[in-house]
């Protein structure tokens, strides 16, 4: 017998493991091939419709079978077919089941039917288990097992079945069903034990009524669903915010009515965190000694979650119902790390402990995903909801909402470590979400801030010499959810990558730049603005032009976002979202002064522009005055969304803020 | 001495030396360490390693690493989670501990016990990871973590070491015993005996190492048999643009088992393995003699061969840029591995390195002298002859020797025309056939004339800039094969997406909408490329009597390489040379006249990059052209600073500016706001 030498390096191994995986086979396939089951062969003779446009695959079928006992728990069936069309369309032949410790993969099979008709089973060397997540600071226990089919060519059907058993704590389901490629035929199927409830609610698709297959056998059918394709459009909600879908729900939870149905999800998620923030006697120290002498509320509140931000690091690792539920505060307390849930729950501990009620508030990273007339349990972040005295009326507490029962909540996010209390940034405003309050449980529009909740004063001075060589300092003044950003970029990037972030930025704007140095100047507090001073040069800002000298008053910035599709008047069907990197209201202005060259006049200066919706404004001007060239502007945006008929307004208003950015004075040598 | 004998030593010394002198032991850091905010070695750093120390020891089947991490910012946090990843059943990762210390020394020991949770797995092969988070960590907080990994008895193991790491390492130690058989020269009694054999069933009896040490560095030896490396201040891995790959500038050291131990050894053998390997694969048996036969006729001039055989071979699927089918698919289409030329040409399928082979099969069958030629893929790494491993060579060629001309050919790169290579494959280092047998050789660096870029274009302006148009871009050479290649992957509505964001995107001007409206010659690698693309939008500045528009249609708004990074390290690959030459006339308004255009320059660095620019004025047009020639690769460090000057000249002659005065009747009112 002879040793084996070893991979040498056991770290190069697990760094590229999953892609190197995916693709060796080094397990010979055990199983003896079986033919293609019957509704698999049906499947894969459906037409592809002659409206599938140039997708490159078509789902021919997509069934559920959601299986309830008597103790709720379920088993899901799930019979799938794709034509692929084109070879970019193999990605959706990668059928993939997710499991975990606590949800069983019971199966799966699959087959390709190639265009002549020829079977081929995917064996075991055809699937991998990957881990789910795998990022550095979120990882689980959760599993996938990936499919790279045999055979998967265009004009091939390639069919997976799976069955898994959900977890057993769960008792809903969301069926997407719209894919970013079209469906011929779609179904889901509910069997519920004798005497079983269930509830369905639908996001953008009209309801259709279940049809009664045997006693407690519903089953909802949907044919010929068009892809939902905004690869080539810009500025649309979220993919996820716009798809349809169904969520069924099955025993306790499926309540009739929407009101019903997220007042049902709050009380769940109550009893999943009940006592979970408990204060223990570390919590309660901390958080008196934290707001001792605070004059105020809002005070208490800033020190209290500042704490949170800057103490407790993101760091989860999932473990079947951890998903849901968070670790108790004392835990969290003592090892200074945990995910969202984790962070709210020592939130709500550390409030509860100086006599501030707060809630766990369930939403989705993404605006628009939490459809109020959808409940389900779609949201994939966990923020608090802070219950706010009466007549508290702090200006600085901005991100609040009045719920339904009266009480008056400031939304935060304790996970954002660079917004402060009293803020939320753009991704949460106008969003909707879950509170869970006991019986007072309900879905909560998250609030659109004012344009001031968000600012940046640029100032420049510069000094621009015959040879078109401009030279100065810009300030630049963040404030509010602005300066949590810049505290964002600050915090992420190292030095190297801040400073080519920087001069990438500026270098758009000053294409000969010799970049002079910057300097940021933060406080610990997060409430302050962030200053951001930057130092410039450009040998070749200025062109000559025989006698004339051009140059373009806004010296930098870029306010403009022009909608590609939307400025070459294309219809609209989705909103347009708007403000800024971000996607949040704000004011934002510029003010450049640019002393001129001995000898030198201004001949020509760009228009002065002014638009005004009432969704945003945007004024610039440009004036001279002795040997000074002054430009300034003004850009107010007051939501974070426009409806698709605005559309026209919006085309106006951004070929004005281009006409302006691209705008040049003329300097005449006298 | 068996195997079995020198385990059971392995594990008597296992069993009488205690742990604890295996692995390093934490340590109080000290004032300065703890008070430290950043670190002036370091500038900027989120993070440095205050120590690393990494100790192997194949005879007791034992691999230890200690390491201690000061924090510096809020990102260098991420330093405090670790994960180990492992190969389950085999390996095992064991004795793991770690503490935080607090910049006032208040120290919070790991208590949560690491999770173990599955990475990935196919068949019998799992890999596994370790996972564990430092607790309470804050910015200025000492990490300390150490941990051991143990493996099986019939495992030997080599250690391969990262010297630089992604953070400045202020100091860190790497030992490896092997087993007394592999020990330095000089160690007392080695044994001799062992059972290790490679691929070829030669016996190994050599450790080999292979290293890129910063200066002054050295490998030293101790009489216990063991290796150690020791270096101080190692700058975290670089980050510049266009550098060389990654691979081939970072500081390591790698050991390895193998049946050789010099360069002067191990490459002869090794390479006159790899020959025989090939000439069995490529082995002109009676159907490829066949197959030639009925490609070629007796007249044809042996160039005229090879280039049918080449377009015979191209022409097969190459399963590297359609589909590799999996096992269960070759089993089931009872397809089996190609292990000769004529299984390829049987199947009419094969990877890039089988349909390599099948050419050079055909080459001989047809009576041609032709050798292979294996490379190191340069997008991928170096070739490092000091390195004595085979496999870092991974692209093979094919040398057409005939009418005294050495000819590279590069079969296995489909729609690579004939006589023309990728570049990953110019310029390559690797072995070669040939003659006299086996041989280093290096690949021939592409010509910046073969690989030229066309944009000839056609711009109608009116009064208020706004715009129609179209240009053609013609490809020949790299950037040809690069969206031929693509083209295999996509559909044509994909491929003209692909085109439009990746190319068109970045060198139209701001507010010029440009899409592909088709390509020519997409399928023919013989004929240039051309993509045919509409313009429309608005371009340049309309002020109440002046439209003031880029001199340069193209790339005037995108990046250009070099000129914000004042100093380089390492040098410049460019990858391969080129020559893009633009022409863009523009059709003006009716009455307009022109007081500027841009300057004809010529802007050189002599013997490696010229750009020359150069304008002509007509009644109502005015034509630009600009040409770009890179003629260089690769540039030292050294001569980083006349790089720098020509991109300089470069972009600023980028922005020059063609201004015109409008018609009178043109000039009435704003203009832009009202669009």
């Amino acid at each position: 017998m002879q040793a084996r030498i070893s991979m040498s390096r056991i770290l190069a191994v697990a760094g590229c493991c999953s892609a190197a995986l995916l693709g060796s086979h080094f397990a010979a396939a055990k199983e003896k091939s079986q033919p293609a089951p019957q509704w698999a062969l049906d499947a894969a003779k459906t037409p592809t419709p002659a409206n599938v446009g140039d997708a490159s695959a078509v789902i021919l079928l997509d069934d559920y079978l959601i299986t309830v006992d008597e103790q709720n728990h379920a088993v899901e069936r799930e019979r799938y077919a794709v034509r692929i069309l084109k070879p970019q369309g193999r990605e959706y032949s990668h059928c993939e089941a997710e499991y975990d410790n606590d949800e069983k993969l019971d199966y799966f099979h699959s087959w390709t039917i190639a265009a002549d008709g020829h079977q081929l089973q995917a064996m075991d060397t055809d699937f991998a288990d990957v881990e789910a997540y795998g990022y550095a600071d979120l990882q689980a226990t959760e599993r996938f097992r990936i499919l790279k089919p045999p055979g998967s060519d265009p004009g091939a059907v390639v069919t997976c079945e799976t069955e898994v058993h959900l977890r057993p704590y769960m008792s809903s389901e969301d069926w997407q069903i719209q894919a970013p490629i079209p469906f011929v035929d779609e179904a889901l199927e509910l069997a519920l034990p004798s005497g079983g409830h269930y509830a369905d609610s639908w996001s953008h698709y009209a309801p259709i009524k279940p049809l009664e297959t045997a006693d407690n056998h519903l089953r909802w059918e949907i044919t010929n669903v068009p892809a939902l394709d905004l690869e080539n459009l810009h500025a649309t909600p979220p993919w996820e915010a716009l798809a349809a879908r169904m969520t069924v729900t099955w025993g306790d939870q499926a309540a009739k009515g929407a009101d019903n149905q997220w007042r049902a999800i709050g009380l769940w998620m109550d009893q999943l965190e009940a006592h979970r923030p408990d204060p223990t006697p570390e919590i309660n120290a901390e958080a008196q000694q934290l707001v001792a002498g605070a004059p105020d509320l809002y005070t208490k509140l800033s020190r209290i979650t500042s704490y949170i931000q800057n103490n407790i690091r993101y760091f989860i690792i999932v473990k079947g119902i951890g998903g849901w539920q968070a670790h108790y505060a004392g835990d969290i307390y003592r090892n200074r790390y945990g995910d969202c849930k984790d962070k709210t729950t020592l939130l709500i501990s550390m409030l509860q402990a100086i006599g501030v009620r707060a809630y766990y508030l369930h939403v989705n990273s993404e605006r628009g995903v939490i459809d109020p007339s959808a409940p389900s349990l779609i949201g994939n972040h966990m923020i608090t909801a802070i219950e706010l005295p009466d007549g508290e009326k702090d200006p600085r507490l901005v991100a609040r909402v009045k719920a339904a029962n009266g009480k008056t909540l400031l939304i935060f996010d304790p996970t954002d470590e660079e917004t402060p209390v009293g803020l939320i940034r753009g991704e949460l405003q106008g969003a909707y979400s879950n509170l869970a309050d006991g019986a007072d449980s309900q879905v909560l529009k998250m609030p659109v801030l004012p344009p001031d909740s968000a600012s940046l004063n640029r100032k420049g001075s510069f000094t621009l010499t015959a040879d078109g060589t401009l030279s100065g300092d810009i300030t630049d003044v963040f404030s509010g959810v602005d300066a949590a950003r810049e505290r964002g970029l600050l915090k992420e990037a190292d030095t190297k990558e801040l400073r080519d972030t920087l001069e990438h930025s500026l270098s758009s704007d000053l294409p000969s730049l010799d970049f002079k140095g910057y300097e940021f100047h933060k406080t610990d507090a997060l409430d302050q603005p962030v200053t951001l001073d930057l130092h410039v040069s450009d040998s070749r800002y200025a062109h000559a032009a025989g006698p004339l000298l051009l140059l373009r008053p806004r010296i930098v910035g870029d306010d403009a976002e022009p909608v590609p599709e939307v400025m070459e008047n294309k219809t609209r069907t989705y909103p347009i979202e708007i403000g800024r990197p971000g996607n949040h209201p704000g004011d934002w202005r510029d003010s450049f002064d640019i002393t001129l060259p001995p000898g030198y006049v201004v001949d020509e200066t760009p228009d002065p522009v002014d638009v005004d919706t009432d969704f945003a404004s945007y004024h610039s001007s440009t004036t001279a005055k002795g040997n000074v060239l002054h430009y300034e502007r003004d850009y107010l945006v007051r939501q974070v969304e426009i409806p698709a008929e605005k559309a026209a307004d919006f085309r106006k208003l951004e070929s004005a803020i281009l006409f302006d950015e691209k705008g040049a004075a003329v300097l005449k040598k006298q | 001495m068996s195997k079995s004998i020198l385990l059971r030593g392995a594990a008597l010394i296992f069993a009488a030396l205690s742990p604890v002198v295996l692995c390093a032991q934490f340590q109080q850091p000290s004032e300065e360490e703890l008070k430290m905010t950043s670190d002036p070695k370091a500038p900027g750093a989120d993070a440095v390693y205050f120590e690393i120390n990494e100790v192997a020891d194949d005879p007791m089947h034992y691999q230890s690493t200690y390491a201690r991490i000061k924090v510096l910012t809020e990102k260098g946090k991420e330093r405090a989670t670790v994960e180990l990843p492992y190969l389950k059943g085999t390996y095992k990762v064991a004795d793991i501990k770690g503490r935080t210390i607090h910049p006032d020394g208040t120290i919070i020991p790991l208590t949560v016990k690491p999770e173990d949770l599955m990475v990935a797995k196919t068949g019998e092969r799992q890999i596994e990871k370790k996972v564990f988070s430092l607790p309470s960590v804050e910015v200025g907080s000492v990490l300390e973590y150490s941990y051991h990994i143990r493996y099986d008895d019939d495992e030997y193991s080599s250690p391969e070491w990262e010297i630089q790491r992604k953070y400045f390492v202020h100091k860190a130690h790497y030992q490896f015993t092997p087993f007394k058989s592999f020990a330095p020269e000089g160690t007392p009694d080695t044994a001799t005996s062992r059972y290790l054999v490679d691929e070829y069933g030669r016996t190994v009896n050599s450790l080999i190492w292979w290293n890129r040490l910063p200066p002054g560095v050295k490998m030293q030896t101790s009489v216990n048999g063991s290796y150690s490396v020791d270096v101080t201040d190692i700058p975290a891995i670089p980050d510049e643009e266009y550098m060389p790959p990654i691979e081939s500038v970072l500081y390591r050291l790698f050991f390895y088992y193998k049946a050789a131990s010099d360069p002067g050894k191990f490459w002869p053998a090794e390479g006159k393995l790899w020959s025989k390997d090939v000439d069995k694969f490529a082995e002109p048996s009676k159907k490829i003699h066949d197959a030639v036969g009925g490609l070629t006729a007796p007249t044809d001039s042996d160039l005229d061969k090879a280039k049918k055989l080449y377009d015979a071979v191209e022409a097969l699927d190459n399963t590297d840029y359609s589909r590799k089918k999996s096992e269960s698919e070759m089993k089931e289409l009872k397809i089996k591995e190609a292990k000769h030329a004529e299984d390829t040409w049987a199947q009419k399928s094969g990877s890039s390195e089988d349909i390599a082979m099948l050419y050079l099969a055909m080459l001989r069958a047809a009576g041609l002298t032709a050798y292979a030629v294996k490379v190191v893929d340069r997008d991928r790494g170096l070739f490092d002859p000091q390195y004595l491993r085979l496999h870092q060579l991974d692209s093979t060629l094919v040398i057409l020797s005939t009418g005294g001309k050495q000819i590279l050919l590069d079969p296995g790169e489909k729609m690579c025309p004939f006589q023309t290579a990728s570049w990953r494959h110019s310029d390559a280092g690797g072995l070669g056939q040939g003659a006299d047998g086996v041989s280093f050789s290096i690949t021939p660096m592409l010509q910046y004339k073969d690989n030229v870029t066309q944009r000839l274009g056609d711009v109608y302006l009116d009064a208020h800039g706004e715009v129609t148009g179209h240009i053609n871009i013609v490809m020949t050479g790299q950037r040809a094969l690069h969206w031929r290649q693509r083209a295999l992957e996509e559909d044509d509505a994909e491929l003209k997406k692909q085109f439009d964001r990746e190319e068109l995107e970045r060198i139209v001007p701001t507010g010029v909408e440009a899409h592909v409206d088709h390509f020519l010659s997409m399928n023919d690698p013989y004929t240039n490329l051309m993509a045919v693309v509409n313009l429309k939008g608005t371009l340049g500045t309309a002020t109440p009597k002046r439209l003031i528009l880029p001199g340069f249609f193209f790339e005037t708004s995108s990046h250009v390489p070099f000129v914000n990074e004042e100093k380089r390290l390492e040098p410049v690959d460019m990858h391969y040379g080129e020559r893009v030459s633009d022409d863009v006339t523009y059709h003006l308004p009716d009455g307009t006249t022109t007081e500027g255009v841009p300057q004809d320059a010529n802007i050189g660095w002599p013997a490696h990059a010229l750009l020359v620019t150069k304008s002509v004025t007509r009644p109502g047009q005015i034509e630009i052209g600009q040409t770009l020639s890179v003629a260089f690769t690769f540039a030292k460090p050294d001569e980083y600073q006349d790089l720098r000057g020509f991109y300089q000249k470069v972009a600023a002659a980028d922005q020059e500016q063609l201004v015109l005065t409008l018609a009178p009747s043109a000039q009435a009112g704003p203009v832009g706001v009202a669009h």
